[in-house]
């Protein structure tokens, strides 16, 4: 029950997953063979039925210029379109833009600061009215009326005028309903607009949509179905939309089940059970499974169980702020100490994550494999963790003068045992450190917070990124710019910033306007230099659990969107 | 009697706004909690955050915030939770209460008929080996924490013996509503009841026990024996209505906590989404609307319970009665 | 729901056959536990897992040779001379979950097995049992302190300041205790700085934390009983005879009126530290009651949860713990209350 606040799933968007599909796994996922979310099973797909998934809780609020959960989300693709979309289908292919909404991905002119869209026509909202280039505007501008997460479109021409009482975007957004062109002006280039349109945020609503929240309705989109009704304490069910005809199967092809419902309020272990038993078809994937269900999943049930590895980083954030860790020794140290095994064997064993030492996943841009806080490091630092390296930390520490010195290690609760392993591996080298556990709803926001800096040493955290763009992990969480001092959205806990390491990011992220591959090499770069400067201990990736029931077939798995719902069909 | 319940109503609205205003000090006035922060959900801008504070009148002075929030949850009745915007107040609790509800009176019923019987045989069989033994099995029930034995009931049922034909029939946890489908809503409270009635049984049936002992010397019992009525019917007339009367008053109280939010634990371990559960998780959340909203319910309830005590008692008293 | 423990009858003593007998009437008193030989199992069996509570860390470093407090998941133990691991890779094709190793039933190596953080079960409980332990008896000596002086106001200066103190426990009486407590410790465990109270200054990890909560919120359930005796006592003849005579408040309260409170309060005593022991398991499972790295039986019993059907001994166990000692208090206050309370006897005797 404790894990209540875990099933909030954060969002998680991955570049390239690698897929255990049943079979042909050979044990571990990273023994690579099957890439591609799964292969589509034998048989022929057929249509019809009612898909029934089941999570312990709602996503909260159901409006889409709102809500921040994948468990939404993947909902959401299934009704509603964006200008583009990451291609609907398994395996790293599914991060690649393609049109949807849009007749094509259109060049930016003026300096990347200019996207002009062709918006296609004859396509027609659920509640029959027709969809239109002006339609937009209303979505962009709810993003700024409806309390959410501004920050993705806040580069658009007249946002930074925008309040929850009004916002005006008629000068950065600009229709013509009768040419069918949609125009989009930045105020200064940006790489990663694309990925941003991609979000369902950016899901166009009809015009007249109320710029208030709008509750537990979902207003009417455009996609394969519909929502029919959400009550975040009964259940959420989509019908097929009578409006939908296929325009790019990429973006958008049609569904199998003729319904999806998404149950709430069973306990974990119960939805594992009634799946075992075929009463219900999906375990919802946020849900942390219970550990002493795991074993039978991945013996008796290995054919209905897939796993598939995240790109998020679970990491303890060092305080560069406050001794001890404001010495680079010091940081070095507890990476050298901290035992990641311990931490994988915490996390549920070595099929459920995999242990690291540096800032970006695996399979991610700009990855290259890099571990220099390691027992026996490879040449370079070029290969994996394998041990902790007790006798040179502890050596680094007495260099670094900081023995002795009391630490506070910060976790939500959840979370504890990870920080009471923290505390054992400090304790190890010489610190006399202590564990604090807050409640998870204000562990985070007490992290990011600068006014609590004097009240911890390591703090916990978890980051699952936004969109496939390595500037998600290194110049979000690492950035001189991600520190906003007093504020409970500072997302740099460790409030590193250094000044050479932030001009080459700066550099990459210009690059990767024009040459995304030199930008990933930047960004290669970047991501050792950090690792180097030590300002977390990263502990693992995770990997994700997806439980089907027997008589689902066509599994696949989007690093985007993870399990594609609506291509799931059901043996009759 | 009507001053009696015009101070009873008085005392009622005393209560409830003491402990309205407690629960809104401790919770708005916690250092670290910042509502602002929770409605915004996941990386907000600074000036949203600073948006919503004014949307929502967080940048008002305390006293004008504890009223917005009163008028909210009881005038227009719109209060939404925190971390769920959509999700109005009131009808959460209006839709969480039937669980509690099933849940209490299904155990309470238990808890009675059980009580009795022990109580009353243990009273009865006093002098022979049957009374000590009664009475360590009700000091058993009392002395086991209810949300370790809901655990022990559950790896019973959900997995030890649940291929067994004993509990075969036992439904997965979770509550179903009667009118979704009735047996299943049977099935699945039945442990639950069980569970949470261990505890009252063992404490209902000491109190009985004892009373019934205490009132068996009373005089007008003697006078009804000499008059030449059965035992039994001395028992069941006299002896028994009278020890009724601390039975009912005890019931009333504890009838009133539990379902005020008193069954926070056995809901938690049964998974059972009732007004407990919702308090626990509005409290992980630190929701501090719903959590404001289940204590004014539970408070409610208490003092109701309070009253209506009150009332059973001078009837079945005789003597309050008389007097 | 903890309230149950204490029963309406666990009143008033009365004084008077045993002064006729002219002997001391602890003495009596004493005598009369000596011959229930129930309540002196129950003393006996509380002494034993008091102490074996505290020889936690002789068992924990001479026995076991295990920390309880730090994580072990890639340590090993012995079954049958053999080394194993304690945390065990799932199997299958898919090795999913680590499962932690199972009771050994050997003394000295995980006799209850692990928990999943690879800690001794069994050395854990023992620790658990301090904490509990501590936080009960701590708990229901502040209860009893703060109920008494207040009672003692009230009761002798009857009139507004009762009146008031009457009120006052009624509001924090009309609240479920249970969600009073959690409330409190929920708030007070989101204060990063933990309670600060003038110079006291007590961290989220201290003991004192739920010791303190779990004392206050029951101070009205032994100041009711203790207010009725205070009155009841200040309306006998000695008393009056005191006043007569002449003597002061403070004499009167002291010498005369405190004596025969504190009668009431040994009986309330064990059936109070049987319910704080009962509520600081439940806050603990609920995880607003000890913080890690330290435990107590009810965090034991969290842990368990998520291994109930693999490993159940991890939540079974220390809930044996918890039964066992609020049964032996229970029995034990029954006892001392027959013992020091003839009539209450007489009258269930009949």
């Amino acid at each position: 029950m404790r894990e209540l606040l875990r099933r909030v799933f954060k969002l998680t968007i991955p570049i390239a997953a690698i897929a255990v599909a049943a079979g042909c796994g050979g044990g571990s996922s990273s023994s690579g063979g099957s890439s591609g979310g799964g292969t589509p099973a034998a048989g022929t797909p057929q249509k019809g039925g009612t898909l029934t998934i089941l999570a312990s809780s709602a996503f909260g609020v159901a409006d889409p210029a709102q809500n921040y959960t994948l468990q939404q989300w993947a909902l959401l693709i299934d009704t509603h379109d964006g200008l583009v979309q990451f291609k609907r289908v398994g395996g790293s292919e599914g991060t690649q833009i393609v049109p949807d909404l849009a007749e094509e991905i259109p060049q930016p002119t003026d300096g990347g600061k200019t996207y002009t869209f062709q918006i296609r026509k004859g396509i027609k909202f659920s509640d029959g009215t027709t969809m239109k280039p002006s339609d937009f505007v209303t979505t962009f501008e709810r993003q700024f009326t409806v309390p959410g997460p501004t920050s993705f479109y806040s580069g658009i021409v007249g946002a930074d005028k925008c309040t929850a009482k009004s916002c005006d975007l008629s000068q950065g957004v600009v229709a013509d309903d009768n040419a069918y062109t949609l125009t989009i002006h930045l105020t200064a280039s940006d790489p990663e607009f694309l990925d941003k349109l991609a979000l369902p945020f950016a899901y166009v609503v009809p015009g007249n949509t109320t710029p208030k929240l709008t509750g537990n309705n979902v207003p009417p989109g455009t996609g394969p179905y519909m929502w029919q009704s959400y009550d975040p304490n009964k259940e959420a069910v989509l019908v097929r939309n009578p409006n939908f005809k296929v325009w790019n199967p990429d973006a958008q092809p049609e569904g199998y089940p003729d319904k999806i419902v998404e149950k709430y309020g069973l306990q974990v272990s119960d939805e594992v059970t009634a799946v075992e038993n075929g009463q219900a078809d999906v375990v919802f994937a946020g849900d942390t499974i219970p550990s002493d269900r795991l074993n039978e999943l991945g013996t008796q049930y290995a054919s209905q169980t897939h796993v598939n590895a995240l790109t998020a980083d679970w990491y303890f954030a060092l305080n560069t702020k406050r001794p001890p860790f404001d010495n680079l020794q010091a940081r070095q140290a507890i990476n050298y100490a901290f035992d990641r095994k311990a931490a994988v064997q915490l996390a549920g064993g070595s099929s459920l994550a995999v242990p690291s030492c540096q800032i970006l996943p695996p399979n991610f841009p700009g990855y290259q494999e890099y571990c220099p806080y390691t027992a026996n490091p490879a040449a370079n630092g070029a290969g994996p963790w394998t041990a902790p390296d007790i006798a040179k930390a502890k050596q680094l520490v007495q260099q670094s003068g900081t023995a002795g010195q009391s630490v506070v290690v910060n976790t939500d609760g959840p979370d504890k045992p990870f920080g009471e392993q923290m505390v054992a591996d400090l304790n190890k080298i010489g610190y006399k450190a202590k564990l604090v556990v807050l409640a998870g709803s204000i562990q985070y926001p007490f992290l990011q917070n600068s006014k609590n800096l004097d009240k911890w040493n390591v703090g916990w955290s978890a980051w699952y990124q936004d969109y496939p763009a390595p500037s998600d992990f290194l110049n979000v969480l690492l950035g001189c710019g991600s520190i906003h001092p007093n504020s409970d959205a500072s997302p740099n806990i460790a409030e590193f910033c250094d000044q050479g390491i932030q001009s080459k990011m700066d550099k990459a992220l210009t690059t990767g306007v024009t040459d995304p591959d030199a930008a990933n090499q930047l960004w290669a770069e970047v991501d050792h230099e950090v690792t180097d400067q030590a300002p977390w201990v990263n502990m693992y990736n995770p990997k994700q659990i997806d439980f089907l029931s027997k008589r689902v077939k066509g599994y696949q798995w989007s690093p985007q969107w993870y399990i594609l719902y609506d291509q799931l069909w059901l043996e009759q | 009697m009507g001053t009696f319940i015009i101070r009873r109503i008085l005392w009622t609205i005393l209560v409830m706004f003491v402990i309205t205003v407690l629960v809104f000090l401790i919770f708005f006035e916690t250092p670290g909690v910042d509502p602002a922060r929770q409605i915004a959900g996941r990386n907000p801008s600074a000036s949203a955050l600073k948006e919503i504070r004014h949307q929502f009148g967080l940048d008002r002075p305390v006293p004008v915030r504890y009223v917005i929030m009163m008028k909210k949850l009881f005038v227009t009745r719109d209060l939404v939770s925190y971390s769920n915007q959509g999700q109005s107040v009131v009808p959460e609790i209006v839709s969480a209460a039937p669980a509690t509800l099933s849940l209490v009176v299904g155990a309470a019923i238990i808890w009675v008929v059980m009580a009795i019987v022990m109580g009353v045989a243990a009273a009865v069989l006093r002098g022979t080996v049957f009374d000590p033994l009664l009475m360590i099995l009700a000091l058993i029930g009392i002395s086991m924490p209810v949300f370790w034995l809901g655990e022990v009931m559950n790896l019973f049922t959900q997995h030890q013996f649940h291929d067994s034909f004993i509990f075969s029939w036992v439904p997965g946890l979770g509550y179903t509503p009667l009118t979704q489908d009735p047996l299943l809503w049977f099935e699945g409270l039945v442990i639950p009841w069980i569970t949470l009635s261990v505890l009252y049984i063992g404490l209902y049936a000491r109190v009985l026990r004892a009373s019934v002992l205490e009132v068996q010397n009373e005089d007008y019992v003697r006078t009804a024996r000499a008059k030449g009525l059965s035992e039994r019917q001395v028992l069941v007339r006299h002896t028994l209505r009278t020890s009724m009367i601390t039975f009912v008053s005890l019931f009333g109280l504890d009838f009133g906590v539990l379902v005020a939010g008193g069954v926070l634990l056995t809901e938690v371990v049964f998974g059972i989404h009732g007004v407990g559960f919702l308090t626990y998780q509005s409290l992980t959340n630190l929701d501090l609307p719903v959590i404001m909203a289940t204590v004014v319910y539970g408070a409610f309830f208490i003092v109701l319970a309070n009253a209506v005590v009150d009332i059973a008692y001078a009837w079945l008293d005789p003597r309050i009665r008389l007097a | 729901m903890a309230e149950v423990a204490l029963e309406p009858q666990a009143g008033t003593p009365e004084q008077g056959p045993d002064r006729v007998a002219g002997r001391s009437p602890w003495a009596l008193a004493l005598r009369r536990l000596g011959r229930n030989r129930l309540a002196l199992a129950s003393l006996v069996l509380f002494v034993v897992i008091v102490a074996t509570s505290f020889a936690a860390p002789l068992y924990a470093d001479h026995v076991a040779h295990t920390d309880p407090f730090v994580n072990d998941v890639n340590g090993t133990t012995i079954v049958n001379g053999k080394k194993v691991p304690l945390m065990q890779q799932g199997g299958g094709v898919l090795k999913l979950g680590v499962t932690p190793i199972g009771p050994t039933w050997d003394i000295r190596h995980y006799f209850l097995g692990s928990d999943t953080q690879g800690r001794d079960v069994a050395a854990r409980m023992l620790y658990g049992g301090r904490s509990s332990l501590e936080i009960g008896i701590g708990s229901a000596l502040i209860a009893c302190l703060i109920a008494t002086v207040l009672a003692l106001i009230a009761g002798f200066y009857s009139g507004l300041v009762d009146a008031l103190l009457s009120r006052l426990m009624d509001v924090i009486w009309a609240f479920p205790v249970y969600l009073l407590a959690i409330c409190i410790a929920t708030v007070l465990l989101t204060a990063p700085n933990g309670l600060e109270v003038g110079p006291i200054h007590v961290v989220a990890s201290s003991l004192w934390l739920p010791t303190l909560i779990i004392g206050l919120i029951y101070v009205p359930y032994v100041y009711r009983p203790v207010r009725g005796s205070v009155l009841s006592v200040a309306e006998k003849e000695f008393v009056e005879a005191a006043v007569a005579q002449g003597a002061s408040n403070r004499r009167l309260i002291f010498s005369e009126i405190l004596p025969n409170v504190i009668t009431v309060v040994i009986v309330l005593l064990p059936l109070m530290i049987a319910t704080t022991i009962l509520t600081e398991a439940a806050l603990s499972f609920l995880g607003v009651g000890v913080q890690p790295p330290g435990a107590s039986w009810g965090t034991i019993i969290a842990d368990g949860q998520n291994l109930l059907y693999t490993r159940p001994w991890v939540a079974i166990a220390p809930g044996i713990m918890i039964v066992l000692t609020v049964l032996a208090l229970n029995v034990l206050g029954d006892g001392i209350r027959d013992a020091l309370d003839p009539r209450a006897k007489l009258r269930v005797e009949g």
